[in-house]
């Protein structure tokens, strides 16, 4: 089992990491929006002094953070899909690996690739605007993975529905996120919504992160409650989501689309 | 090696597979002919688990392939030359990586061996995607061979080869199925190459088993002097 694991990290780590133009698409799109929001931030600061609180630090964490989300999903969705491009999906899939392997491996390729991505992208942001992403301290740990768990979660219903149903789908890689971007408050408390919008965001776990980073920044205070809605709602999608990749497997399988699927 | 029973697939509602029931013994080259749309990939498909069936069973190694489908594959092997390996990794990283999912001990020696018996040790470090349709044909291969499949399934094996290379590797594949007793499925619109190494084939027309059996018996028994002719007449 783990040597199938081992060979998935393997080859995904060599497509993701294996050359500098690949590593640098990676990483540089996270540094460029903290290099962004930072020096807006900074531009705000200084041209209203009656700011009552870090402004830089709670958007800065906010892109961070939600970068965590994007860069879960993306690193998930697109080491599926190099599967497909490659026109390797049944090679992959006449081994003896099992579904579980395939879905760790993603798991665990997504996770490396968010945090080579993220880590300049901190680095970046302590040099120039001394912003401390650690001053969440264990939250910080608790956040990252409730996050990459939503990415993960919206990785695994793109990859089965392009599998399926094929690369009309592969747009939806890039476009869910954004798609879920107003509804998840990261820049905004949730009251700042229209009633109607407050109603689909309650349902979405990134508005229970979002809400509590601020609440940590601001007013240290933690809401356990808000803590628990993240933890049940992820465990509720992401085992939906693993459940519905696996279904669109064996609906491929039924429909002989593994034999054929390529660019 | 081989049963499989009263095989149904249909797609769509439309029959692909009708009723197909056919052994492949050990130690055996079997050759599925039959016109495009026949059947031959969603055969291949099906006895790979790739595709599942709508109805019947088939049976490797004296076990269900539904319910020992992981066990079965680590004994299973195939190649073609419309599915292809990652591009953006070398021949070596891409023959690593696969000896890994099948669990090959000691892989470095296994493809040592692979590629000097291919000869294509000078094609391990190249770029898999910068390979010729030829090159790619063999290193193809080279992955089918690395878990000394006992049962191979091969799609048009000796596509885009040269005819000193094709025969080079209709040689290979026969010493193979002696050397480790194993068994081939072949599919080709080569029918030089069938009636070269095959010593049974499987005629598929419209889903169905048109004749199955000894490709010298067939030829005897229906006056044909060719597995060509044989093929043109019956289709």
């Amino acid at each position: 089992m783990f040597g199938r694991i081992f060979a998935l990290i393997i080859r995904y780590k060599t497509i993701s990491f294996g050359s500098f133009p690949r590593l640098l698409s990676i990483f540089y799109w996270p540094s460029v929006q903290i290099l962004f929001w930072g020096f807006f931030s900074n531009f705000l600061i200084q041209n209203n002094s009656s700011s009552v609180f870090n402004v830089l630090s709670i958007i800065l964490s906010a892109v961070v953070l939600w970068d965590v989300l994007f860069r879960g999903q993306l690193g998930l969705t697109m080491s599926f899909l190099e599967e497909i491009w490659s026109r390797n999906l049944t090679n992959l899939f006449i081994t003896p690996l099992k579904e579980y392997e395939l879905v760790s491996s993603l798991i665990i390729i997504s996770a490396l690739r968010t945090l080579v991505g993220l880590t300049p992208a901190v680095f970046l942001a302590n040099y120039f605007f001394n912003f401390h992403l650690f001053e969440m301290g264990f939250y910080l740990i608790f956040f990252f993975f409730n996050l990459i768990a939503i990415g993960w979660s919206i990785g695994f219903i793109v990859s089965g529905l392009v599998l399926r149903y094929g690369h009309s789908f592969e747009e939806l890689a890039w476009a869910i996120i954004f798609i879920l971007l107003p509804f998840s408050c990261v820049y905004y408390p949730l009251d700042s919504l229209p009633p109607i919008m407050q109603k689909i965001s309650q349902l979405l776990p990134p508005v229970y992160v979002f809400e509590s980073m601020r609440m940590i920044l601001i007013e240290q205070i933690i809401d356990f409650k808000n803590l628990s809605k993240i933890l049940l709602l992820n465990f509720l999608y992401l085992s939906s989501s693993i459940l519905f990749f696996m279904l669109m497997i064996k609906s491929s399988r039924k429909h002989g689309i593994l034999i054929n699927q390529g660019e | 090696m081989l049963k499989v029973s009263k095989l149904f697939k249909s797609f769509n509602n439309k029959m692909i597979i009708k009723n197909i029931s056919f052994n492949v013994t050990d130690n055996s080259i079997v050759g599925v002919l039959g016109k495009n749309g026949a059947g031959k990939t969603t055969l291949l498909g099906m006895l790979m688990g790739l595709i599942s069936p709508s109805s019947g069973e088939i049976n490797v190694f004296g076990k269900n392939l539904k319910k020992y489908k992981n066990e079965i594959l680590k004994k299973i092997n195939f190649q073609s030359p419309y599915i292809d390996l990652p591009k953006k990794m070398t021949v070596q990283q891409n023959l690593f990586f696969y000896s890994r999912l099948y669990g090959v001990m000691y892989f470095k020696d296994v493809i040592d061996d692979l590629a000097k018996n291919l000869q294509m040790n000078d094609l391990l470090k190249k770029n898999y995607g910068s390979l010729s349709a030829g090159q790619k044909t063999k290193v193809n291969l080279c992955k089918a061979l690395l878990n000394t499949p006992k049962l191979l399934l091969l799609d048009e094996p000796t596509a885009s080869l040269d005819p000193e290379t094709s025969i080079f590797i209709r040689d290979f594949l026969v010493n193979y199925k002696r050397l480790h007793k194993s068994s081939i499925i072949i599919t080709s619109h080569n029918l030089d190459e069938i009636q070269s190494i095959c010593s049974e084939i499987i005629l598929l027309k419209s889903g169905e088993i048109d004749s199955h059996g000894n490709l010298e018996f067939l030829l005897q028994k229906n006056k044909y002097s060719s597995l060509e002719e044989f093929f043109l007449g019956q289709g």
